[in-house]
């Protein structure tokens, strides 16, 4: 067994954990990231970053392994959808919610990961690929033990980062329990040849049983997202599952039928999971343990902030490591604040998505041609769509409250 | 391809070394490095040439340093007059693409006694680019792009290096270079080779004569180049006192060595230590 010493530990490499080796190798810490895979690959996780996530990204000095690993701005977004007609449909400019920043950015996921390793690589972090069976014992010196090629390994460390995303495997072993909730199914897969879709533009809508999200990332290529009713959740898979869901993407609502979608060339594994929101039953920390990122609990991925949340958790945390040498959970008071309030608010807000959006049937769609026709008369009743684009502490409170819920859902049944 | 490193001219550059024989420079040009060589090194080692393809300074993984000055046409002929004498080459051919083949033109003037044979792919003799017509002049706009000291960082960067993108589109390796260019320094350093060399002042001082190139010189210009027109090229042999070649490859663009391996590897083994250089001229012993 090698015995080693590092001021932090991160365990997981994705957004939130690889991000956070950046920013603290650079400042000045010794960091080990552990990541299980032996090498990036397209896990097929959220590739759509809000303008606000966009900072984040720029906060924490990792900005350009986005722009450089693929990430492409989308600047309108159609609002095709079965219950707004051909001549109601609008290009919204997704440029202009956030100064300076622009478009949300599409990017395929794991390469920018993969660039982000290493940068913090290069920043003098230590990455350890493959790294297997990580075990985590909490304390003011916490450990952490993890197996390789070349056998079991064992590092004492000042902080521990769980970064593990939905698996959780930090937070089980420090007993953070998660409240789930599972609303519907999504899907994703990545595209090429899709040169005949507009590449600035980006489709978010609902026709028949699914919701669909088209993000393209420039030069033909395109990540393509469903969400669908649990009933359907065995539709796409097994053989023919790909065929099927880009077949899923011929509707009436889409400019010739979505050809240019369904004659897309898949360019990546297709994924099928449950949409699970988890909202952690006490706080994602003990002694010598913080979660960050999807670890520390998520919302619904129909909103497309869980990476934004992930880089803030990363901002966060690495700002009070920086900051000073009170490591202790006291230390991270501010962090869990601002967290659980954040939660909160895209937690609610993408219930009410979800109920809006994803689900399906002629109730569901007469509901949603309502509720549009009530957001064009009453700008405010758009709020919640505000949440995807700017950060959840600068959405109008009132979007918030059980009352507008509540009304928007009686006024529109 | 494993890279060598060595020290020169104030800066380190890192540099494949490959192959017995003739010895063969590969300059690059923007924003490549020595792997845009990657199809023709092991063809012309195959074809019995010591291959000597530099990351030139800014690019790859050789220095970046960060003032403009570094980036003179003179500072980087020097720079690759130091490595080939470091490796103890005296009579190379050279071989250039894009900005590298601006650096191979300024070495025939400036170092006629140490170059065998030239080629230049894409980018044609200086001669022909002072007197640009207004047609060459739209189509390399995006150099003139580059003048904006600080802010054009900035602005390539932005929204994810969109107007980066839009000017490279899909081009020459153009899913790696923003991996390079994101590298620290490496976008500024970048660029310093425009600034250093192509202010506007510089486009509107008067031609100065050339000093005529005595080399055996092979010209190849790809039709698809959308930054450089042909006339470019083919209007360069009136600069070429050694036997002057010019080849047209139909199906390619700018970025010549990807697009057309095989037709580039074929021009140049067809080329490279086959021809008598022209004799210098004797001129007259000027009398003080
Ligand atoms: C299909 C889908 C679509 C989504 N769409 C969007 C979207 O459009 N926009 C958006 O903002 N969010 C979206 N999300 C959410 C977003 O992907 C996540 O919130 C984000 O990836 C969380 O980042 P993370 O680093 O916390 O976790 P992850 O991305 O899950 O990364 C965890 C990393 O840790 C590694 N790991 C796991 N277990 C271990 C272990 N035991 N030891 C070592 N390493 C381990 C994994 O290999 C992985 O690299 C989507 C999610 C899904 C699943």
């Amino acid at each position: 067994m090698t015995v080693d010493y590092a001021d932090v530990v991160i365990a997981g490499g994705g957004i939130a954990g690889a991000s956070a080796a950046c920013k603290l190798a650079a400042g000045g810490l010794s960091v080990v990231l552990l990541e299980k895979q032996e090498e990036y690959r397209d896990l097929v996780r959220g590739e759509w970053l809000a303008p606000w996530g966009i900072r984040e990204a720029q906060r924490l000095g990792v900005y350009d392994c986005f722009g450089a690993g693929g990430g492409w701005e989308i600047r309108e977004w159609m609002t095709w959808d079965e219950a707004v007609t051909e001549d109601e449909v609008e290009a919204v400019d997704m440029t202009r919610f956030i100064p300076g920043i622009g478009g949300p950015m599409s990017f395929p996921h794991h390469q920018v990961c993969e660039l982000m390793a290493a940068q913090a690589v290069d920043s003098g972090a230590r990455l350890v690929l493959d790294a297997a069976r990580v075990t985590v014992t909490p304390g003011r010196e916490p450990v952490v033990t993890y197996q390789t090629a070349e056998g079991p390994q064992e590092i004492r460390a000042r902080m521990v980062l769980g970064a593990t995303g939905r698996g959780n495997t930090v937070g089980r072993q420090i007993g953070v329990r998660m409240r789930n909730s599972m609303h519907h199914w999504g899907g994703g897969m990545m595209v090429e040849g899709m040169d005949g879709w507009p590449a600035d533009v980006q489709a978010m809508g609902t026709e028949g049983d699914v919701m669909f999200m088209v993000f393209p990332q420039g030069y033909g290529r395109a990540r393509l997202y469903l969400n669908f009713p649990t009933v359907n959740k065995l539709r796409y898979r097994g053989p023919g599952g790909v065929e099927r869901f880009l077949a899923a993407f011929e509707l009436d609502c889409l400019p010739d039928r979505g050809k240019a979608v369904t004659e897309a060339v898949p360019a990546g594994p297709l994924s099928v999971w449950p949409s699970v929101s988890s909202v952690p039953e006490g706080p994602p920390l003990t002694e010598g343990v913080v979660l960050i990122g999807d670890e520390a609990g998520n919302a619904d991925t129909v909103l497309g902030t869980g990476l934004s949340c992930a880089l803030r958790d990363s901002r966060t945390v690495c700002d009070i490591l920086l900051g000073g040498d009170d490591w202790s959970p006291a230390a991270f008071a501010p962090y869990l604040e601002e967290r659980d309030f954040r939660l909160e608010r895209l937690d609610f807000g993408a219930s009410i998505i979800s109920r809006l959006h994803v689900e399906f049937g002629p109730a569901a769609t007469e509901r949603r041609r309502r509720v549009r026709k009530l957001m064009a008369k009453n700008f405010a009743a758009q709020v919640t769509g505000l949440l995807n684009m700017v950060a959840p502490e600068d959405v109008p409170e009132f979007g918030f409250s059980e009352f507008f819920a509540e009304r928007l859902f009686r006024e529109t049944a | 391809m494993n890279k060598k490193r060595i020290q020169v001219n104030d800066v380190e550059l890192a540099y494949v070394d490959e192959g017995e024989g003739d010895p063969v420079i590969l300059l690059h040009g923007f924003p490549d490095s020595s792997y845009l060589w990657r199809h023709q090194i092991p063809a012309l080692v195959e074809g019995g040439f010591r291959v000597i393809a530099p990351d030139l300074r800014g690019f790859g993984d050789s220095g970046k340093p960060q003032e403009i000055e570094a980036y003179g046409m003179q500072t980087i002929v020097n720079d690759v007059v130091a490595l080939t004498m470091k490796l103890g080459i005296r009579r190379p051919h050279i071989v250039g693409h894009d900005w590298g083949a601006a650096i191979a033109w300024m070495y025939a003037f400036l170092m006629p006694r140490r170059l065998d044979h030239l080629a230049v792919l894409s980018v044609g003799h200086p001669g022909v680019f002072a007197t640009p017509s207004l047609e060459q002049r739209a189509a390399s706009w995006y150099m003139l792009f580059y003048q904006f000291p600080g802010v054009s960082e900035e602005l390539l960067r932005r929204n994810g290096w969109r107007l980066f993108k839009e000017i490279m589109g899909r081009d020459g390796d153009y899913d790696r270079y923003l991996r390079d260019l994101a590298r620290p320094g490496a976008l500024t350093a970048g660029l310093n080779w425009y600034r250093a060399n192509r202010s506007p002042e510089a486009e509107l001082r008067p031609a100065r004569p050339f000093p005529p190139v005595l080399a055996p010189t092979l010209g190849i210009w790809g039709a698809g180049d959308k930054a450089l027109l042909e006339e470019g090229m083919s209007a360069s042999g009136k600069y070429v006192k050694g036997p002057w070649r010019y080849e047209r490859v139909e199906d390619a663009g700018h970025w010549l060595p990807l697009d057309a391996p095989d037709e580039v590897n074929k021009l140049l083994l067809g080329f490279l230590g086959t021809e008598q250089a022209a004799h210098e001229e004797r001129r007259p012993r000027r009398r003080l």
